[in-house]
Formats: structure tokens, sequence, C-alpha cells
């Protein structure tokens, strides 16, 4: 808090270190006076927390600010101080607002969170049993089975069209570039209705985990071939045309040293995909019907997935459905987190290291 | 192909086999025009079932009529509000997002210490992914209440203006209730795209700026923002894209009315969003309504595909650096 008012500037840049002492002193008043003031006027008027925020802490902390920049720097530090106090207002509002999401869920799910929840499914289960019975289990398989299919199916064709986005030089590869990033904005719904219009609708098939697994595949591909894209982009031009050099078919220099380079790229790439479709739901509500009990057979069947489980309770709405929303919410959160943290361990490692050589 | 560098007339002991070459190629190249079958066959198939909709409704009163019975005789299917609904929402909710989401990424980039910049980058990034049903259900549990708390406070204060004049005094449900919803999920999307831009920004030009006597906020505003806008301007119509196509967190914090157009008065417990409404009917939706909602479903597809295609264009516009 105490140097906000200055950019970073280089470290062996002393000439106007001086300034330092006015600055701090504007700084750590601009940031304790109208927080005290405010405080004092909230608990004193028995104001309204928003109100009393918006009608005084703001205006207040505004003229503090430019007040700060004018004592620091002149009158061109006005503009200064309004700046960061509008950036930092903001950002807190932001960051609580965010952290509110995670934290609610956070100790809304734990609450609901037991071993059985983890493995019982929900037959016999209505909106007004307690949580001692039932849980996410079915739910927690049907997602993995669905999102296995999924990326079974994309990651393949995903892989597949960034390598024909980097390493061949046809002619429509800008066109499918733009549509790739057009289907990174289809509407979820639209995607659902999509398998239900071609699949369901003309008798192909009921409602049942595949055709969830397939109506998922157009929202992970674009995810999946942009970052496989990009990885494979960052393997150096040399590398391949040393295997090549040495007499190695396209494919062959390929698989041996183009895709071991990029295999941290790839696992990223995967792991974001999933995390992209994990939470689903519109589309799985319209291709799959939201089983109570554990179904492992994706072509027959209704199936339960944690997104569909959160709709069902949070549609049922009763005290305790809306507790097992909470708690199938942390299980998911936990599954997104997973594979957030491996895809940052993922892409923290270096592309296009050499790979290790295999010992026979 | 790329074989730009396998000399041809060089006589190799071992001749690579150029079939396996040609399967590789060729499999590379039927999973690139993969992704022009799917979006045709999107198209196609939505367009087959939807017709009967499109053709007993006529185009322009589907899209822009108001009502949807399906017990009436003859049955009514337009989607007037729902659409009006959902760019309303979706304009406000980016209207609040874009100053949040700046104010994040410049906290972020420019003036957070490092380990406060750490976290704040994690919950951001992090709130980026998380599923929309738990939005929805952060939306409708915790949420709800507090935004019409707010809601009743504004109408109090500046209910005199008819933006903000309530007639029924209920404030849930609410438009604006769930512009906010959709402005926490976007706010991450934009923000990790902007802190991009901001944190790749040529660290030179903002030196060259200091030097010559740039203030924070002269360089915020004459160098920062110009240069990064392109980006943030994509970033937004991504945003968009995804706040029209938004399903079930608007499903729960948002009372769906089909029968007029809600203008203005979002605090009023009506409004509509195109998604929602498919959610909403499709249990109940027996063939002609079916048909109707995946009419709807093609009218949204289609917007988006405009505004995703803008966005994206104008995005590889602002991002040389991505291109190759």
């Amino acid at each position: 808090m105490t140097d906000t008012l200055s950019m970073p500037r280089p470290k062996n840049a002393a000439p106007w270190v001086n300034l330092g002492g006015r600055v701090r002193l504007a700084s750590w008043v601009a940031s304790i006076a109208p927080s005290a003031i405010f405080v004092a006027a909230w608990l004193g008027l028995q104001l309204d927390f928003m109100a009393a925020l918006l009608t005084i802490f703001l205006p207040i902390q505004l003229a503090f600010g430019a007040w700060a920049g004018f004592y620091s720097y002149g009158r061109k530090g006005v503009n200064d101080g309004l700046l960061v106090v509008v950036t930092i207002f903001f950002s807190t509002f932001v960051l609580v607002l965010l952290g509110s999401v995670l934290w609610s869920v956070i100790s809304e799910g734990a609450a609901a969170l037991s071993p059985h929840f983890i493995y019982q499914n929900n037959r016999y289960i209505t909106g007004t049993t307690g949580l001692e019975l039932g849980g996410a289990g079915h739910a927690i398989l049907g997602s993995i089975i669905i999102t296995g299919i999924t990326t079974l199916i994309t990651v393949p064709l995903g892989v597949a069209t960034a390598v024909y986005l980097t390493e061949t030089r046809d002619g429509a590869r800008g066109i499918v570039r733009t549509l790739l990033q057009a289907l990174a904005g289809l509407p979820s719904v639209v995607a659902g209705l999509f398998i239900y219009s071609m699949l369901i609708v003309s008798g192909w098939s009921s409602q049942v985990g595949l055709m969830a697994s397939l109506a998922l595949i157009p929202l992970m591909l674009p995810t999946i071939s942009r970052v496989a894209e990009e990885s494979l982009r960052l393997v150096p031009t040399e590398l391949r045309n040393g295997a090549l050099a040495l007499g190695a078919p396209s494919y062959k220099a390929f698989f041996m040293v183009t895709l071991p380079a990029a295999k941290t790229g790839i696992v990223t790439a995967i792991l974001l995909g999933v995390a992209r479709i994990i939470g689903e739901t519109a589309p799985l509500i319209l291709t799959a019907v939201i089983a109570n009990e554990t179904n492992v057979n994706p072509t027959a069947g209704g199936m339960a997935t944690l997104p569909t489980y959160i709709y069902n309770f949070l549609y049922l709405g009763d005290a305790t459905s809306l507790q097992r929303a909470w708690g199938a919410a942390l299980v998911l959160l936990i599954f997104v987190g997973i594979l957030f943290v491996g895809a940052r361990i993922a892409s923290a490692t270096r592309v296009g290291t050499k790979p290790k050589r295999r010992k026979k | 192909m790329s074989n730009d560098v396998a000399p041809k007339r060089l006589k190799l002991v071992s001749k690579p086999s150029r079939t396996a070459d040609k399967v590789f190629f060729a499999v590379a190249k039927a999973a690139g025009y993969s992704s022009f079958v799917l979006v045709a066959a999107i198209l196609f198939f939505l367009m087959l079932r939807a017709w009967p909709a499109f053709e007993s409704q006529g185009v322009v009163n589907f899209i822009f009529g108001a009502g949807w019975n399906s017990t009436s005789d003859p049955q009514v299917f337009h989607m007037g509000p729902m659409l009006y609904g959902s760019l309303l929402i979706a304009a406000i909710g980016v209207a609040l997002a874009v100053p949040m989401a700046i104010s994040i990424s410049y906290f972020i980039a420019f003036m957070a210490t490092e380990r406060l910049a750490k976290v704040a980058t994690v919950i951001v990034d992090l709130l980026a992914a998380i599923p929309s049903v738990v939005i929805g259900l952060w939306g409708l549990g915790v949420f709800s209440p507090v935004a019409a708390e707010w809601g009743r406070m504004l109408s109090e204060a500046l209910g005199f203006i008819p933006i903000f004049s309530n007639a029924v005094d209920i404030f849930l449900r609410s438009p604006f209730i769930a512009s906010l919803v959709i402005a926490v999920m976007i706010v991450p999307i934009i923000a990790s795209i902007t802190r991009e831009i901001f944190s790749q920004m040529d660290q030179e030009i903002i030196k060259g700026a200091m030097a010559l006597g740039g203030t924070r906020e002269s360089i915020f505003r004459k160098v920062i923002l110009p240069t990064a806008s392109g980006g943030i301007v994509g970033g937004v119509l991504l945003a968009l894209g995804r706040a029209m196509g938004e399903t079930v967190a608007i499903f729960f914090v948002l009372n769906l009315t089909f029968d007029e157009f809600n203008w203005f008065k979002i605090l009023e417990p009506s409004g509509g969003a195109v998604a929602s409404l498919v959610l909403a009917r499709f249990n109940e939706a027996l063939q002609t309504e079916l048909s109707a909602l995946l009419a709807a479903g093609v009218v949204l597809f289609v917007v988006t595909l405009i505004v995703n295609t803008i966005a994206s264009y104008i995005v590889d516009k602002a991002q040389p650096w991505r291109k190759l």
C-alpha cells in the first residue's frame, strides 16, 4: 500500500528517492483516514453497508486519493490518486465477489460432504430425505464416464487438427482456425440441441450417456486444438528439420521428435479441455435423462453427472436439496481445481526440452 | 505439403515409405476439415428440425414477435422478448464487467505486490474455469437476496428515473440480478485476456513514457489503454457471446416473461433469455414446440457466431505476437 502512487521504477534510479517520504506519508493517510471515517459513520449512524460504502466511503476516499496525489506530485498527481482509488475499489469489489463464490462453495459444501456422499447413489432419495442418506457417487461415476468418452474421441481429433494447423501448409487453415474460434463461443445449449435434433429426434437413440458425450465434443474441440496448436508451434523448426534431414519420414519426425517435445503442452491441452466440459450442464440435460441410480452403461438408461446432479437438486429447492447441491458443487470444484493445478504444473514445465532417452 | 526439406534427387539407402506420410497428412487434413463438417452439421440438422417452426410462425414474427403459448389455437411461438432479454442482460452484464475487469487486470499487472498479484491471478483464473451451474447455485442461494436488497435501495433512491422504477415491489429474479450474476461470470474471462495483454506489454514503451514525464494516470490513458484496446474489445465480445449463450445460471435467477417485452425496467422481475427459454420449456415440449425451441437455438447460434467471428478477428489483429 505504501508505494502505490508511483510506477515501478528501475532500482538504480536514485534521484527521486527523496520523494519517498512525502509519498509514503500521503499514502498512509489516504489509505487509513477514509476507512476510519467510514467505519465510524457506518457504526455510528447505523447505515446500510452498501449504501454507506457508495455514498460515504467512495467520495471521501476519492477526495483523499486526489489530495494524496496532489501532496505527492503536485497538480498532475491528482488524476493518479483518483486512478489508484478507483482501481483498488473496483478490484476489491471484484475480489470480494469472486472470493464469495469460492468461499460459499467451500463452506456450504464442506457441511454436506461426508464419506457416504462420495460413494452412495441417489435411489429412494427425495427432497426431504436427510443428509445422512444418499450421495453423489453415481453422478461422480457418470461425470467420469461421460467426460472420459468425450476425451477419448476429442483428444485425437483435436491434436490432429492442431497438426493440420501447424505441420501442413494447406490453404484452408485460416478458415479452419476462424471456425474453431467461432466454435469456442458456441452456446452449450445449442450443442445439446444439435445432438438432440440429429440423433434423438430421428429415433437413432434415446437420451443416454453416450449422446451426452457426443454433445460435448464441439465444446471441447476448440480448447484442445487451440492449446495443442500453440504448444506444437513452440517446438523449434530446427528440431523438425533435423529429424527430416536424418531421413525420417514426416510422420516419424512428428511422432518421435515434435510430439515428445510438445508433450507437456498437449497434456495441458487435455486438462484444460476436460476442465472446460466437466461443468457443462445444459447439453447434458437435453441429451441424457438424469438418473438417480448408478449406471455405468453409456448406451442404455439415463446417467447423472455432477452438474446435472446440482441442477436437479437446485431445481427441487428444499433446504436439504440445496445442501446436496452445495456438496456436489464442492466435489465439482475440487475436480476443476485438480485439473487447473495440473494444467499449471504441466505448462510451467519448459516446452521444447529434449526428450529423455529411453533405455531398452 | 511441408516436405520442403527432404531433397528429391538424393538417393537414400533405405527409402522412407511415402504412403505412411500420405496417410499421416491425410488424417491431419481430415481432422482439420472436420470442423467444417461439424459447423455445417450443426446448422443443417438444427435447421432441418427447426424449419416447421419457421414456416408456421414466419421468420420475422418468430424472431421479433412476442408471445409463447403451446395451448392456444393456433399455437404461438415468438421469441422476441427472449432475444431482446438476452441482449439486454448481456449488454448490462458486460457494461458492469468491463470496468471491473480492467481494474483488476491493471491492479494485478501494475500495482499489486508480487504475492498479492499471484493470489488474485489464481482466484481470477480459477473463477474463469468454474462451471456456470455453480455460479447459478451461488446466485440463487447467496447472491440473489443481497442483490435484491441492492435493487430495492436503487429503486428507493433513484426510482424517479424510469429505468429504476419498480411497480410490483418484488426485486428478486429481475434482469438486474441476472446481469450481476453474468458480470461475475464474465469478469474472469475478460480479466484473464486483459491481464495477459497487460503483462505482455512492452515495458520499454512504459518506461519511455515515464521518462518523458508521464504520470500513472496519463500512461494508463494514453499508452496502456490504446495499446491494449483491441485485445480488450475482443475479450469483451467473447464474453458477450458467452453471456448470451449462458443457460443455467440465468435460468435460476431470472423470471422469464414470454408475452411482452420488458424494454428497460431492469429492477422488475420479468425478463428473457433464449438459452433459458430452451431449458425451461424443453421437458414439457411436444413436437411443434420442440421445433420452435430448436429454431430458437438456430437464432441463438447465428447471433453468437456473428459476435464470435468479429471477436476472434479483433483479437487476432490486437495480438500480433500470437500470429505465426
